[in-house]
């Protein structure tokens, strides 16, 4: 189940993000006590001069198994990952919580763009 | 069990060290994914802190309230679940958990057994630890992956972006292909990643600047998500970061060419970029050119040229018309206004500028832009003294209005006050940088709206007929002019003025005059010819330079010796093809390596190929004046250089660090130093490469174990810093005070720059930890340099003048005459010709414009002979390193000689009249003995000199050619034989003479031409004609007379008596044997040249103890045949002579 693969490309399929991931799965490399909760496309984190830090890219939504990055406009985590097409679909079974954040987010954003 | 809970509680502490210890042997241990004691456990607990307030807070506000309404959203659920928890908590958010098990088992089984006297973590403070990492771990995850998509987003972003796949499709099908894209697209730093993301491995990147290199491998290893690694790497001269995970390399243009030198195809590469080629660097002309021919045997090799838009049909019609990606720019819009200068503030030549136009134009600006909207000037001007000038005026109205911050940048400041102009201006003022046209391309200042553009610039050009570069005053090319313009828009819209006409602007030329047009090509037609690139007129260049200056360097490079007659490369010359410096410094280092004065020699050569280190706005400060008065020299500059480094190594060693301190006192740039110190290293490597040094005791200062431990700690502690210092680098900006410009360090001056010599570093000498003393410390051994030094520290005045003499034969023909009229002149007057060019003028910067009676012939020692001849024995000479006009003619860094030795030393052509007391040295310096005898006896002992010199040279250069290490081609013993007749040539040749230029209807009937057939033959009958062993004096078919060295062309001068005429033989007794007849002076030369002191011949040869004049040495035997005897002879020329003197006498 676990894969690793040296120079394969990670690409969001709603924002187009791409790069290179080392890691596919649950349990990165070095990592120790950390677990993932979902398999993620994993690489070494470029920010950190640490050779063991990881950086999780993304990973499959739970309901449609699209390809999507951990970016908040591309998807979101709530004990498992939806793609942001999902949240919208089934935006009413999210805790309120969330659905004033995505409210928040969207007005925002129409502000920036007006 | 509750009151035992809260009892517990009670006891523990989360401020108390002790109890982060016990978590951190929970979640930090020694091989979790963060340790206690890393940087990233440090952040832990201090976000720990954060997030326990945040956590307090939110549950005082009691922000549960939401959690009755979620149910009522239940109900409208549709037919998928997504089985989503009831009760939000922001621990659903994160995806990952941390599994600490193990450890909390063992840590429970302890605490149940110890119950009573443990103090240790229960399970609620264990779990809030453990929520507290988790959404550590989230707030990173989420801020490293912020940056990775804010950086995806700009590359998208980038205007080159959206050709992304044809670029490399191009690529992929052509050998070569022009990628032109103007300020902004981003081609630089995209481009190398578009074809390592398409798979291709070893790519290089060239660069004009070295800065450029450093910070493109910077920016695009970062954008590669490799900054911590060497995938990206760059390698300049001194540096490079390059490993065997190399794959895209950025490097200067030189570099490149030298590695060219040493890898014909340069396999090491799959595609090669060459960014800039716009602008026209002689390098890149040439680098383009041999990449052409280098393409004919690497068709696998892929060529990507970049560009400006300007001129693309050029580069694609040169590779076979290479296909063209053109990509627009991102500038933001300028507006252009034309403000042309009012006649009647037009300045004339020699005026100084009129600053009025510039002051309107800050007054325009303050009155149009509120001040709260930022944005600051440049302003374009042509040189130094031009910009103290408009600085000057700028200043008095910035301090009236306190709206501006002025401040200057060219090259010639310290890099100090150049990084300045990257500072920020405090709130309601604008920076108004006054630059020269550094600030074209070179150096890229953020932040600014509006340009003012004079619309000149200085440019070198080089003057073939006088051998001089001249800085002169031209009007800019349309495309620098969009160039400035452009500066205006990199960051919002902005304002261009420009002070000349629009029709003006439409009359300048399309693009600014290639390098190779302008500058001398010595170096460029050595490198060709090391290269094998055959006749340098018949290659193929994108844009061929003039004929007439090949000729002129083809020329210059045969008097230096680099090439010999047929313009092939000589010994010597080859090795100077490969230091990477002025073939005249290069010959410095060839002749010093013979003598025993390497390290002074590496110290001046590596000193004249850097910018000076004194500072020219420090010159009229008295403290620095003062300061510098110990290491001044009046033997000439390239002394006082040495002194100067000397001197900071001295201070390196005793005080480290402090030696920044010590140069500012000085108004020294220590980055100079820096430079010298490292250029110095490589010159030693590259004379030990060629075996022309000897290798130092492989024991590298061996030192006991602990010196070595204590050094490699050291070591280790000096890259550390360098490390941290690189990590912190750039992300701090000061922010400039109101009275920054003020500082009064108007340097004036004539100097401007060439392009590209600017800013080679932007970090100011002001930080914490001194980067360049750690950096030194790491590439030098500080006790190591010091013992080079005390070698060349307190030479002694025989060195001293040895070391003269090297300077001047590897400076020559780069020799200047004083004039006579000069110990009348005031000291500002002071007058000097070279042979090319009369009335020129010592730099106010060399320390003989300061002091030049040290030049003049002393009163007392001088006899008049008539109106125009003094003679002296003190006759001085100035060999130099440049002459630059720029309002004069200058020289700078002079070193004197004595002026009858050094010519003799070190001319190309010495000729002279029947008795030699008339010589002409290359046809235009006359030297005028008054007595016959002397005159024979210096001109003999430097020709026999010069001859072992020779030999001595050439084993040496033939030894380091053929590779043998170990065993020197020259024996010391020779070696020191030769230095002491040097020195005693130099110091004690008390010989009186007059020394004159000639004038140019003199140099027409020079010399008495072609002797007829006749007289040719009566001199090969009298058997004089081989004067030295080894060398066949000829009639010289130009000159006339007999050439008796490749230098020395005896009696051809017009005023000759009869060549064999018995009035000149005079009798003369050989001081070595017991000859004493009458000779005329060619037959004593020829005597004296075979016959040797007869303790010399001992030590030759000790076997031989019979030695007298006729077995002397068998090789200067030949045999000669005389008709009177009708007798084979095995004879000496001398003893030919005394032969045919016997019968001369016994017919008589």
């Amino acid at each position: 189940k676990y894969k690793r693969s040296p120079s394969e490309i990670f690409t969001c399929q709603l924002c187009g993000l791409s790069s290179p991931f080392t890691y596919y799965g649950q349990k990165p490399p070095n990592t120790r006590a950390i677990v993932l909760l979902e398999e993620c496309f994993v690489t070494k984190d470029p920010f950190s001069p640490d050779k063991e830090k990881f950086l999780v890219l993304g990973s499959t939504c739970s309901m449609c198994s699209s390809c999507v990055c951990v970016g908040s406009d591309c998807s979101l985590f709530y004990t498992k990952r939806f793609c942001m097409q999902c949240v919208n679909k089934y935006l009413d079974q999210f805790p309120h919580q969330i659905q004033a954040e995505l409210a928040k987010k969207r007005q925002s954003s129409k502000t920036a763009v007006s | 069990m509750d009151s035992d809970r809260r009892r517990h509680s009670r006891s523990w502490d989360w401020d108390s060290p002790e109890c982060r210890a016990q978590l951190d042997d929970v979640f930090f241990r020694q091989h979790d994914y963060i340790q206690a004691g890393s940087p990233e456990h440090k952040e832990f607990w201090t976000f720990f802190d954060r997030f326990q307030r945040f956590k307090t807070k939110r549950d005082m506000t009691g922000s549960g309230s939401s959690r009755k309404e979620e149910k009522k959203d239940r109900k409208q659920t549709g037919h998928v679940d997504l089985g989503l928890p009831k009760d939000y908590d922001a621990r659903y958010r994160i995806n990952v958990s941390v599994c600490t098990r193990d450890v909390e088992e063992r840590l429970a089984k302890s605490e149940h057994r110890g119950r009573k006297s443990s103090s240790g973590p229960g399970p609620q403070e264990v779990s809030d630890c453990r929520l507290a990492l988790l959404h550590f771990l989230d707030f990173n995850q989420r801020q490293s992956f912020g940056k990775l998509a804010k950086l995806r987003r700009e590359q998208k972003n980038l205007p080159i972006f959206q050709y992304r796949d044809r670029i490399v499709d191009l690529v992929r099908r052509h050998p070569v292909v022009v990628v032109a894209g103007d300020t902004g697209c981003g081609k630089s730093t995209q481009v190398p990643q578009y074809l390592l993301s398409a798979g291709f491995k070893h790519i290089a990147c060239t660069q004009p600047r070295r800065i450029a290199c450093i910070s493109l491998a910077k920016r695009v290893s970062f954008e590669s998500l490799n900054q911590y690694g060497s995938k990206v790497g760059y390698q300049i001269r001194f540096e490079t970061s390059r490993t065997a995970a190399t794959k895209l390399l950025f490097l200067t243009e030189g570099l490149l060419l030298r590695q060219i030198q040493q890898d014909r195809t340069l396999a090491q590469y799959e595609v090669l970029i060459v960014d800039e080629v716009h602008e026209r660097h002689l390098h890149c002309d040439f680098l383009l050119g041999v990449l052409r021919t280098l393409l004919e045997s690497r068709p696998d090799l892929r060529l990507i040229l970049m560009s400006a838009t300007i001129n693309i049909k050029l580069f694609s019609d040169y590779f076979n018309s290479a296909p063209v990606m053109q990509v627009p720019g991102r500038l933001f819009p300028i507006q252009v206004i034309y403000q042309p200068i009012p006649p009647e503030e037009q300045a004339s030549r020699s005026e100084k500028l009129d600053p009025r136009p510039y002051l309107r134009i800050l007054q325009a600006i303050d009155q149009r832009y509120p001040p709260e909207e930022r944005g600051d000037l440049l302003l374009f001007l042509s040189g130094v003294a031009e910009i103290s000038t408009i600085q000057e005026a700028c200043q008095i109205y910035a301090t009236h209005t306190r709206r501006w911050i002025v401040l200057p940048l060219h090259s010639t400041l310290s890099l100090a006050q150049q990084d300045k102009v990257f500072d920020i201006a405090p709130p309601g003022v604008r920076k108004c940088i006054i630059s020269t046209n550094i600030a074209e391309t070179s150096v890229t200042i953020d932040g600014v709206r509006f340009v003012v553009d004079s619309g000149k610039v200085k440019e070198m050009s080089f003057d073939p007929k006088a051998k001089m570069q001249r800085l002169q005053e031209f009007w800019i090319s349309r495309a620098s002019s969009e160039q400035r313009k452009g500066r205006a828009g990199r960051t919002g819209p902005g304002v261009c003025y420009r002070l000349y006409a629009e029709s003006d602007y439409d009359a300048f030329a399309p693009y600014p005059v290639p390098e190779i047009h302008r500058v001398a090509l010595d170096s460029l037609i050595l490198q060709m010819k090391s290269m094998g690139l055959g006749d340098p007129l018949s290659f193929v260049f994108i844009d061929p330079p003039p004929a007439a200056s090949i000729q002129t360097a083809v020329t210059y490079l045969k008097e230096q010796g680099a090439l010999d007659s047929h313009s092939e490369l000589t010994s010597i010359g080859s090795l100077l093809a490969q230091l990477p410096v002025d073939v005249v410094i290069g010959k410095m280092l060839v002749l010093g390596s013979l003598f025993n004065l390497v390290e002074p020699v590496l110290t001046v050569a590596a000193a004249l190929s850097v910018q000076s280190p004194f500072l020219r706005s420090s010159q009229h400060n008295p403290d620095c004046a003062t300061a510098r008065q110990p290491l001044h020299s009046n033997q000439g500059d390239p002394f006082s250089l040495l002194n100067t480094f000397n001197a900071w190594v001295e201070v390196k060693g005793e005080r480290g660090g402090g030696s920044r301190k010590w140069c500012r006192r000085r108004g020294l740039e220590e980055q100079r130093l820096y430079e010298m110190v490292n250029l110095r290293r490589q010159f030693k490597d590259l004379l030990r490469s060629h075996s022309l040094l000897e290798s130092e005791d492989s024991a590298p200062s061996a030192g006991d174990r602990t010196q070595r431990r204590d050094r490699l700690t050291e070591r280790r502690k000096l890259h550390q810093l360098k490390r941290d210092h690189e990590q912190q680098e750039g992300s701090r900006r000061k922010v400039l005070r109101l009275d920054e410009g003020q500082d009064g360090d108007f340097s004036s001056g004539s100097d401007s720059e060439e392009k590209g010599k600017g800013k080679k570093d932007k970090k100011g000498p002001e930080q914490d930890v001194d980067i360049q003393e750690v950096k030194f410390k790491l590439r030098h051994n500080v006790s190591e340099l010091q013992d080079a030094v005390n070698v060349s520290q307190d030479l002694s005045s025989r060195q001293q003048a040895l070391l003269k003499l090297l300077l001047c034969r590897g400076l020559y023909p780069q020799l200047a005459l004083p004039d006579e009229h000069n110990n009348t002149r005031k000291d500002s007057e002071q007058v000097f010709h070279t042979r090319n060019k009369q009335g020129v003028v010592i730099h106010p910067t060399s320390v003989f414009a300061s002091d030049p009676e040290v030049l003049h012939v002393p009163e007392d020692e001088t006899r008049e002979m008539g109106p125009d001849r003094r003679d002296s024995s003190r006759h001085q000479l100035l060999a130099f390193v440049t002459l630059l006009e720029t309002n004069k003619p200058y020289l700078s860094n002079c070193v004197r000689v004595p002026a009858l030795q050094a010519l003799l030393l070190v001319a190309n052509s010495v000729d002279s009249n029947a008795d030699c007391t008339r010589l002409v040295v290359d046809g235009w310096l006359e030297v005028e003995l008054r007595e016959q005898e002397e005159a024979l006896n210096v001109l003999s002992t430097a020709l026999t000199l010069r001859a072992e010199w020779e030999r001595l040279l050439q084993a040496q250069l033939g030894q380091g050619s053929m590779g043998v290490s170990g065993v020197h081609g020259v024996s010391r013993k020779a070696m020191e034989k030769l230095s002491e007749g040097l020195v005693r040539f130099l110091l004690y040749t008390e010989v009186s003479y007059s020394l004159r230029r000639l004038a140019a209807f003199q140099t027409q009937n020079l010399y008495v031409g072609p002797q007829s057939e006749s007289e040719l033959f009566d001199a090969k009958s009298q058997g004089l004609n081989p004067l030295f062993p080894g060398l066949e004096a000829k009639p010289d078919p130009i000159k006339g007379g007999l050439r008796v060295t490749s230098f020395f062309t005896y009696n051809c001068l017009t005023d000759s008596k009869d060549l064999y005429s018995e009035c000149l033989r005079t009798f003369w007794t050989c001081p070595n044997c017991d000859l004493y007849m009458p000779l005329t002076p060619l037959e004593r030369m020829q005597h004296e040249a075979s016959c040797r002191p007869k303790g010399e011949q001992h030590n030759e040869d000790p076997s031989d103890e019979r030695a007298s004049s006729s077995s002397s040495a068998s090789s200067l035997c030949r045999v000669y045949h005389c008709d009177i005897c009708n007798e084979d002879l095995k004879l000496t020329s001398t003893e030919i002579l005394k032969h045919k003197r016997q019968h001369m006498y016994s017919v008589k």
